[in-house]
């Protein structure tokens, strides 16, 4: 931990994404107005003290419809790293550890994934089903988990041969055991680094999505839907496209450093 | 060497066997079968519409005879009529009775996206190696900080927002740069310069935003790469023999450096591919991406199906290039000497 704190790139991500994590997580008590409150006295304000962020073409408060916006992009990046993390770790784990052909199975399928282009099989999946957030976390969940598998499986092979793990397994511990109490506590660090730079492209992926119609659809606000909006008024309303487009960028940005930053300060190889 | 591409080659197989079971899996993964979702969500589909579907992809046969007719079709290259643009043909040109051709919609519209990538890759390559050298032989001095912020900003940078930006400010309030289509609308009346011109301008922002993502990261790379092989011992061998820096740099530092860049602009020919949608939606430019967004808002199965299959097959052409173009610059591959 003080390693991580001694890094400036970590300790900016560290600040910038504690920063939008607590601005969503106390967004109904920060926003100002009811973020889906349409008020037709009020359109296309530009911003001022009463409205931070100006007003949007129905009247709704721009800097409220943020703080709810973030909550969603956040929720979705979490949940579909989330789902990411898990599928990559299972598997890879049991690539790298019973080796054989579940593996060589294991690391066709990833090669397979990596080879269709990822926005267009999300677009795809996303056009059978109905976009709604909890398809969209799935999706982009079941689209992601490649680069952890093959993170995760390079780990346990190079740790299956080291003498921890040899004695481990002549005092008689289990596969599960040596898997979960010795192989995966050793792999913690890249699969701590990968899950908070997955977040930022999820995060990125997401409001592409929202942008583009296809993600969390409105009434419910979202950073990329918001901007879609704005997308309509530009040419009245610059702050409806700018401040959505700020908040990607900046919290894009945070978890980007943030996992930079891990990087270096965890990774013995890199630092010197 | 021949027998590496060989491998190389025949490995394809089992790639898009695995391509084609995904996308039939995607294809069942709607409620109901694609009917009953083409059917909820327009309204307007017409009975013969929907028998149409069922005739295509031969719902009404068991789920492994119906893969077996898809990995038929995809062998074939066969992807049907689309339902929404007037029955064109999803891939290629089709003759009728008459002998009236019809262009396919992927046949016109991959060359467009196929130009883009291509310049933009050539704009992450020219840009992104001078970069990463420059701030690895700066590194920690100003130039090197200046890099790795506009490295970390063009990470994190949404395409579409910096697209919307630029457009706004170039195109319409300052009327630089054209914001829409590939062409002025009186293009067919150019000189063949001033028609070169005009789509060059179109084309300047979908490449500039397509090209961003890459450059930072191969910038990066570079840099990492640089650092490392910096620190070899034969680097400080070629120091201690006299040789002057510029050689030391270009010659036997570079040529190591930059070897594994060309993998990795093999890997992000999907990421390109993909990243067209954006792009080509936002400016009005009908390459695959567009084709595919439209044909994703009106649901148009067969010409969704068609490109996802051309798009992962166009990435495995390009990583079979890339690991040719990896061969040849590296003489341990093209000797034979690493396996």
């Amino acid at each position: 931990m003080k390693r991580v704190l001694a890094n400036p790139l970590a300790c900016w991500g560290l600040a910038i994404t504690l920063i939008t994590l607590l601005l969503a997580l106390f967004a109904p008590a920060i926003a100002p107005y009811d973020p889906d409150a349409i008020d037709v006295k009020q359109i296309l304000l530009s911003p001022s003290a009463s409205h931070w962020m100006g007003t949007d073409g129905l009247g709704r408060d721009v800097f409220s419809r943020m703080l709810f916006g973030a909550r969603i992009s956040l929720m979705v990046g979490f949940v579909a790293v989330g789902i990411a993390t898990i599928i990559g770790v299972l598997l890879g784990a049991i690539s790298g550890y019973y080796r054989g052909w579940v593996d060589i199975f294991i690391m066709r399928l990833v090669d397979v994934m990596l080879s269709i282009p990822t926005f267009f099989l999300i677009l795809a999946v996303i056009a059978f089903l109905t976009p709604s957030i909890w398809n969209i976390m799935i999706v982009i969940g079941l689209t992601s988990w490649m680069g952890v598998t093959r993170l995760v499986r390079a780990e346990f092979l190079s740790l299956r041969e080291r003498e921890f793990v040899l004695s481990a397994k002549a005092l008689g511990a289990g596969d599960l055991r040596l898997i979960f109490r010795h192989l995966l506590p050793n792999s913690l660090t890249p699969i701590i680094v990968s899950t908070v730079l997955g977040i930022a492209s999820a995060v990125l992926v997401e409001s592409g999505l929202s942008f583009l119609g296809l993600g969390v659809q409105p009434p419910q606000a979202s950073w990329g839907n918001i901007l879609t909006d704005g997308k309509e008024y530009i040419q009245f309303a610059w702050w409806l496209s700018l401040f959505p487009g700020l908040a990607i960028l900046f919290t894009v940005l945070g978890y980007n450093l943030l996992g930079e930053g891990l990087r270096d300060a965890l990774d013995p190889r890199t630092t010197n | 060497m021949m027998q590496y591409i060989l491998k190389r080659v025949l490995w394809m197989g089992p790639l898009l066997v695995g391509i084609s079971l995904i996308s039939f899996l995607i294809m069942h993964l709607a409620p109901g079968d694609i009917t009953t979702t083409e059917a909820s969500f327009n309204p307007k589909t017409s009975q013969e519409s929907i028998q149409k579907l069922r005739k295509l992809y031969h719902l009404d046969e068991p789920v492994i005879v119906q893969y077996g007719y898809w990995l038929k079709r995809m062998v074939k290259l066969d992807f049907g009529n689309s339902f929404a643009s007037h029955q064109r043909p999803v891939f290629w040109q089709t003759k009728d009775a008459q002998g009236n051709i019809t262009k396919g919609m992927i046949q016109q519209a991959m060359p467009i996206t196929l130009m883009i990538n291509v310049l933009s890759m050539a704009l992450i390559f020219s840009v992104a190696l001078p970069l990463g050298v420059i701030s690895a032989l700066t590194h920690h001095r100003a130039s090197d900080r200046a890099i790795t912020i506009f490295v970390f900003i063009g990470f994190a940078m949404p395409g579409f927002w910096l697209a919307l930006m630029l457009m706004y400010w170039l195109g319409v309030l300052h009327n630089l740069l054209p914001i829409s289509g590939l062409h002025s609308l009186d293009a067919e009346r150019m000189g063949l310069i001033a028609w070169t011109l005009d789509a060059g301008k179109h084309l300047l922002i979908p490449v500039f935003i397509s090209a961003l993502g890459g450059l930072a990261g191969i910038s990066l790379f570079v840099k990492n790469g640089m650092l490392d092989v910096l620190h070899q011992d034969y680097i400080t061998t070629a120091r201690a023999k006299g040789l002057p820096e510029n050689t030391v740099i270009y010659r036997h530092a570079l040529r190591n450096a930059w070897l594994p860049l060309i993998t990795l602009l093999g890997l992000s020919i999907p990421g390109l591919i993909g990243g067209s949608v954006i792009a080509e939606s936002l400016f009005a430019i009908p390459g695959m991406g567009k084709l595919f967004y439209d044909a994703v808002l009106m649901r148009d199965f067969p010409v969704i199906m068609g490109i996802l299959t051309i798009g992962s097959a166009l990435t495995l052409v390009g990583n079979l290039l890339a690991d040719i173009a990896y061969a040849w610059a590296d003489p341990r591959v093209r000797r034979g000497v690493a396996g």
